[in-house]
């Protein structure tokens, strides 16, 4: 600070005239800067080739693309492939989809990290607490690849174990992977069963910022352990619960490829085709690039326009990200 | 402190029910394990749960000789590798001048960047450009497109901001150039966030799975996660990976695809007791700046 104070006051090197004394700032500034902005380059590079020019190559979603014409050469067709997306039975039912399966997500997914945060901030043994942590926080680590061959292997009807162990107990076994309603149920559970118990570390942070002086407020008060939480905790996670619910409330449009893809299978395709693999499927695999472009831009167009409701949403809870 | 009856039953009730999502998490892991492990009588008879019936390595020994799954998994640490240093570089040099105060037009990049975050630009201008700069099966077109996550730029952009700006001052003042206060001062004060990071990038490469499944066509250089993929979702193992006839006698397709589930998740296993504190320090970084 010394240092900087110095400088702006001293008279010597130009003799003190306000101009040169920017001058020179100007000239200190520009001389910091260009390390940065040589290591900078790259990253402006980067930023052009792999992000911006291929949200400029959108613009082939309002175009008929074929590879021997290019983004530039092939013909314009305006809003039809758009005009497609909700006159064509499967691309509509695949919108229909993501809708859904992100909705009941988000409300699926919610309560759980919210209840294992509370349970875990009741447990006073350490050793337990540890491991049930660490317990309910591996299935994060592992891809879905992993829980998708976890799920079909297990639910897999001739030889999954629980169609063992159903077989034994009732006599019966039960197509899981492939009735809409018990998929739906197991591609829920699968994400609970996964994300749920990591889900659970932002609200412990913020129950760890909870005054101990209101518990103790509260117990002379004669309040019971319900009542403490009720009075107490919940009130003190509020702004988190409010934030993370917002948050996902954003990402109604974001079903991850890799979930989809590693649990759905033909005969439960009109509930299970979501944009993502909509996408793989037509798109890359079907080469109908035009009409699948479209789809991911409307995608994108959807999940900014919820990213910036909820953030003004946000904003009026005082919460707002920026 | 004396509990009244009512938190002793509420405190039993919670640690019953904790205990039993603990087991949920757990127990599908060692039942996979188990089946990798058991003999094929055992398997289709439906005696597997917890615990191997009739011991033996034989789905293993099919999997390593008749699978290429050893080339996968080198391949998939390839990738990790090099993939996280690629991206811990450039998200040092992202990060880095947009943490200084004096940088120009700070405010505009870093917009431009959150900007990336919130709008995507979708798979298929992604998929031609990739394929317009040559890269289809090369392993650039997994590291480069996703080598910056701006999650991650932020939260090391924050890291450096919070450094005291009095250590800046003191190198200036002993004439000490970028790079040296970098190497001397920044780098070796960042050490516990740069390993949470290059965790962050490492689990996330070792797990990828679309990227490679889009972009790579060559059977040699698939990762391991596309090729368990396959041989989970394969009708008949045998044909789709060319087994010998003998070895295809004396192993079920589920123990073969259990067994190659666990070569997934033993790595994982392995290094997940190092790694937990610093994604749980990741995520509470996220959830204080969230």
């Amino acid at each position: 600070m010394q240092h900087t104070a110095l400088d702006k006051n001293s008279p010597l090197p130009l003799k003190g005239s306000r101009l040169s004394t920017k001058q020179i700032q100007k000239r200190r500034r520009f001389k910091k800067n260009i390390p940065w902005l040589i290591m900078f380059v790259p990253v402006v590079a980067y930023y052009i080739i792999f992000k911006y020019i291929p949200m400029g190559g959108n613009i082939i979603a309002f175009k008929n693309y074929n590879f021997t014409d290019g983004i530039w050469g092939s013909p314009w067709v305006g809003v039809d492939n758009f005009k497609l997306l909700f006159t064509d039975p499967l691309a509509f039912a695949t919108i229909r989809n993501t809708f859904v399966i992100a909705f009941l997500s988000i409300v699926v997914n919610f309560p759980f990290p919210v209840l294992l945060a509370l349970m875990f901030n009741e447990v006073r043994k350490q050793w337990f607490k540890k491991t049930a942590q660490t317990l309910l926080y591996l299935p994060h680590f592992l891809s879905w690849v992993i829980v998708g061959g976890l799920v079909i292997t297990l639910f897999a009807q001739e030889s999954g174990t629980v169609n063992h162990l159903l077989q034994q107990w009732t006599g019966e076994t039960f197509p899981f992977l492939y009735k809409p309603a018990s998929w739906l149920a197991l591609f829920l559970a699968s994400g609970v069963w996964k994300e749920a118990g990591f889900a659970a570390i932002i609200y412990l942070a913020a129950l760890g910022n909870i005054d101990p002086s209101l518990y103790e407020s509260a117990a002379l008060d004669g309040a019971g352990k319900m009542r403490k939480i009720w009075h107490v905790t919940l009130p003190g996670i509020r702004p988190v619960v409010v934030l993370m619910l917002i948050l996902g409330m954003g990402r109604v449009m974001d079903v991850g490829f890799d979930q989809v893809y590693n649990l759905q299978n033909p005969i439960v395709s009109n509930v299970s085709e979501v944009i993502s693999t909509y996408i793989y499927r037509m798109g890359l695999q079907g080469g109908q690039f035009s009409l699948t472009a479209a789809m991911g831009l409307f995608e994108a167009v959807i999940a900014l326009a919820l990213i910036l409701a909820t953030n003004a949403v946000a904003r009026r809870f005082g919460q707002g990200l920026w | 402190m004396r509990l009244t009856r009512g938190e002793k039953w509420f405190n039993l009730l919670n640690y019953v029910l904790l205990s039993a999502a603990s087991l949920t998490c757990l127990l599908p892991l060692v039942n996979i394990g188990a089946v990798s492990l058991s003999s094929n009588e055992a398997i289709l008879s439906g005696k597997v749960f917890l615990l191997p019936v009739e011991l033996n390595v034989q789905a293993y020994s099919i999997l390593f000789k008749g699978t290429p799954v050893l080339n996968a998994f080198g391949n998939s640490l390839i990738l990790t590798a090099v993939g996280t240093a690629v991206s811990m570089l450039l998200t040092f040099l992202a990060a880095y001048p947009l943490s200084r105060p004096d940088f120009y037009n700070r405010r505009f990049f870093t917009l431009a960047i959150v900007f990336t975050m919130i709008f995507s630009s979708g798979v298929i201008p992604q998929y031609l450009l990739v394929k317009s700069l040559g890269l289809i099966n090369s392993y650039w077109a997994i590291w480069l497109p996703a080598a910056i996550s701006a999650y991650n730029m932020l939260i090391m952009k924050n890291h450096f901001e919070n450094l005291p700006v009095e250590l800046e001052e003191a190198a200036r003042i002993d004439g000490a150039s970028e790079l040296r206060f970098i190497g001397k001062i920044v780098l070796p004060l960042s050490i516990p966030m740069l390993a949470t990071l290059s965790l962050f990038y490492g689990v996330a490469m070792w797990n990828n799975f679309m990227s490679v499944l889009i972009y790579i066509n060559d059977a040699n250089k698939l990762n391991l996660s596309v090729l368990v993929q396959q041989m989970v979702r394969s009708q008949s193992l045998a044909q789709d990976f060319a087994l010998r006839p003998e070895d295809i006698a004396q192993s079920t397709p589920e123990g073969v695809k259990s067994a190659g589930v666990m070569v997934m998740i033993i790595p994982l296993l392995l290094v997940y007791p190092f790694i937990q504190k610093y994604f749980v320090k990741g995520a509470m970084i996220g959830a204080i700046k969230g």
